[in-house]
């Protein structure tokens, strides 16, 4: 379960990554951003729930990270999606760690969203983010455009899951998405 | 100039006391970017250290000799010469602009009383001549001591110039220019045995060069897919072996290494060798491809074993053995929990170097 969460961060970092490499001095690092594709794959395939993605981590040893934690204890009464999204966006505010664009935008993005979340039955909204994401990786992402063929098959094979914290996860994710198409 | 270590200090048993014997460069932490050092190496005798850094210059040490008056300065590194290696260049045709950052350095053999090396940026690599003038000559027939020619009918009489000691220069100039050959950025590059070719390699091919020739180069490796999609992995490093002046290896992101014989055929896209560890199940994570990926590889002095460098460990390998290495060393074991947060602040993409000592221990 924390994987998911775990696995929607790292999808977040890794374009925010792949987007800054673009204004790089010195042009496309292909090592770097090879790397940061591989990692954004086996990411997204955790994400979406695909055979071979889970199986590839081992069960985790010791305590997950606070971040998940939180969440987690946020989200357990089913419904609870305004305390989800604040307990993410705590979690955010106290992390020291450098912010990329994506997290500020979906930070910013998420109170705004709350009325749209509502209305919105989950199957549709996971193929526009995917949608999103797939289109995201190709401008961004010019050397690895099979990714992008693996994704939309992916994404089309995949089945939208029934676990309780997905819903603030893919509600916040189309902001996030949103902010980052902007630029 | 960022700061650089000296080198160490003995202890007593088997455990080795490391101490840095001397830092150069500012120790605050406000650094120029184009301060910041990229590469360092030894010549062979260890009498020269020569530094790159972000800027395109490149800064070499030398020993001083020890002698009796001074017991206490055990061979004190100073600065002997600095110059500018590369400046930022723009493609015009890719639209890019060229990084004048020194990715590596490498000493040629030292044949006479000067000294060569070679440095490379992304695209570029240069060969220097540092050559010493601790003489000037005077008393010249057709030039006056300023350098004006002088009047030929002037001259009345005709002298032997002679030698006189001037205060040491140190000049650096560039002989050869070896440019245009790399699509991608260079990694590394490797000086072989003969002492008259060297290799260079980028993310995807290895070119095998002549020192004498700069408008020519061989392709000896090239791992670059028909489909730029199906880009699985890239060269990370490649060395030449010491005295084997045909057998070169090169590592990959993948965290394997291939040892080539360019004896075999022209194109050493078949390796000869195969050196992989098979991946350990139980520590695999998201970020299990980057912590693999080989930063440097290094051929022991003798040539029989290989060391490589990936982000947490170092791994010594028998030649004649490819299944797995022979020793291996956790660098940084405790970093392995934190790898998201070193992926977030991309100090995972960090590239580590490794060098084996003068008696391969």
């Amino acid at each position: 379960m924390e994987f998911r969460l775990e696995a929607h961060r790292i999808v977040s970092i890794s374009l925010g990554k792949i987007y800054s490499a673009r204004g790089q001095r010195g042009g496309l690092k292909l090592h770097k951003n090879l790397l940061v594709s591989l990692v954004l794959r086996s990411a997204r395939r955790v994400y979406l729930g695909e055979p071979g993605g889970e199986c590839a981590l081992p069960p985790r040893p010791g305590p997950p990270p606070p971040d998940c934690e939180r969440l987690r204890r946020g989200c357990r009464p089913l419904g609870s999606e305004p305390a989800a999204a604040r307990g993410r966006a705590e979690c955010l505010a106290e992390s020291p760690r450098k912010r990329s664009a994506a997290e500020r935008g979906q930070a910013a993005g998420s109170p705004g969203k709350k009325p749209r979340r509502e209305a919105e039955p989950p199957p549709p909204q996971e193929d526009m983010e995917t949608g999103n994401v797939a289109s995201l990786i190709s401008i961004f992402g010019s050397g690895f455009s099979g990714l992008l063929g693996k994704e939309r098959g992916a994404a089309e094979a995949s089945e939208p899951g029934q676990v309780c914290c997905e819903q603030p996860v893919l509600r916040s994710l189309n902001p996030w998405s949103t902010a980052i198409v902007a630029f | 100039m960022a700061g650089v270590a000296g080198g160490g200090g003995g202890g007593g048993g088997n455990d080795f006391q490391w101490c840095f014997s001397q830092v150069k460069g500012a120790i605050d932490e406000d650094v120029a970017e184009a301060d910041i050092i990229s590469t360092v190496e030894f010549n062979y005798s260890g009498d020269l250290l020569a530094t790159g850094d972000k800027g395109g210059r490149v800064v070499i040490f030398q020993r001083e000799q020890e002698n009796k008056s001074r017991p206490h300065s055990r061979g004190e590194y100073n600065v002997y010469s600095t110059f500018q290696s590369h400046e930022p260049e723009f493609d015009y045709l890719k639209s890019l602009e060229i990084e004048e950052k020194i990715n590596k350095i490498r000493w040629l053999p030292q044949q006479n009383a000067a000294h060569f090396l070679l440095s490379t940026n992304d695209k570029t690599i240069k060969l220097w001549k540092i050559s010493e003038r601790d003489k000037r000559a005077e008393g010249y027939n057709l030039k006056d001591e300023d350098g004006r020619l002088r009047d030929p009918f002037r001259i009345t009489s005709l002298r032997v110039p002679i030698l006189k000691p001037m205060d040491l220069m140190v000049e650096a100039s560039p002989r050869r220019i070896f440019a245009n050959a790399h699509t991608y950025h260079i990694n590394s590059i490797s000086v072989n045995s003969d002492h008259e070719t060297y290799l260079s390699a980028d993310d995807l091919r290895i070119n095998l060069w002549h020192l004498e020739i700069t408008d020519r180069s061989f392709n000896i490796v090239d791992i670059k897919p028909a489909n730029m999609e199906e880009l699985t992995e890239v060269i990370t490093a490649a060395e030449f072996h010491p005295h084997h002046c045909n057998v070169f290896v090169y590592s990959s992101s993948k965290g394997t290494i291939r040892l080539c014989d360019m004896r075999s055929s022209a194109l050493c896209d078949r390796h000869s060798k195969f050196f992989e560890e098979p991946e350990d199940p139980s520590s695999r994570s998201f970020f299990s491809e980057i912590i693999s990926s080989i930063s440097d590889v290094k051929f022991s002095h003798s040539g029989r074993y290989m060391m490589t460098r990936d982000y947490l460990s170092v791994k010594v390998w028998d030649l004649n053995m490819e299944n797995r290495p022979v020793e291996t060393y956790q660098v940084h074991e405790y970093l392995r929990s934190k790898l998201c947060s070193l992926y977030e602040n991309d100090c995972i993409f960090d590239k580590f170097e490794c060098c084996w000592n003068g008696s391969d221990r």
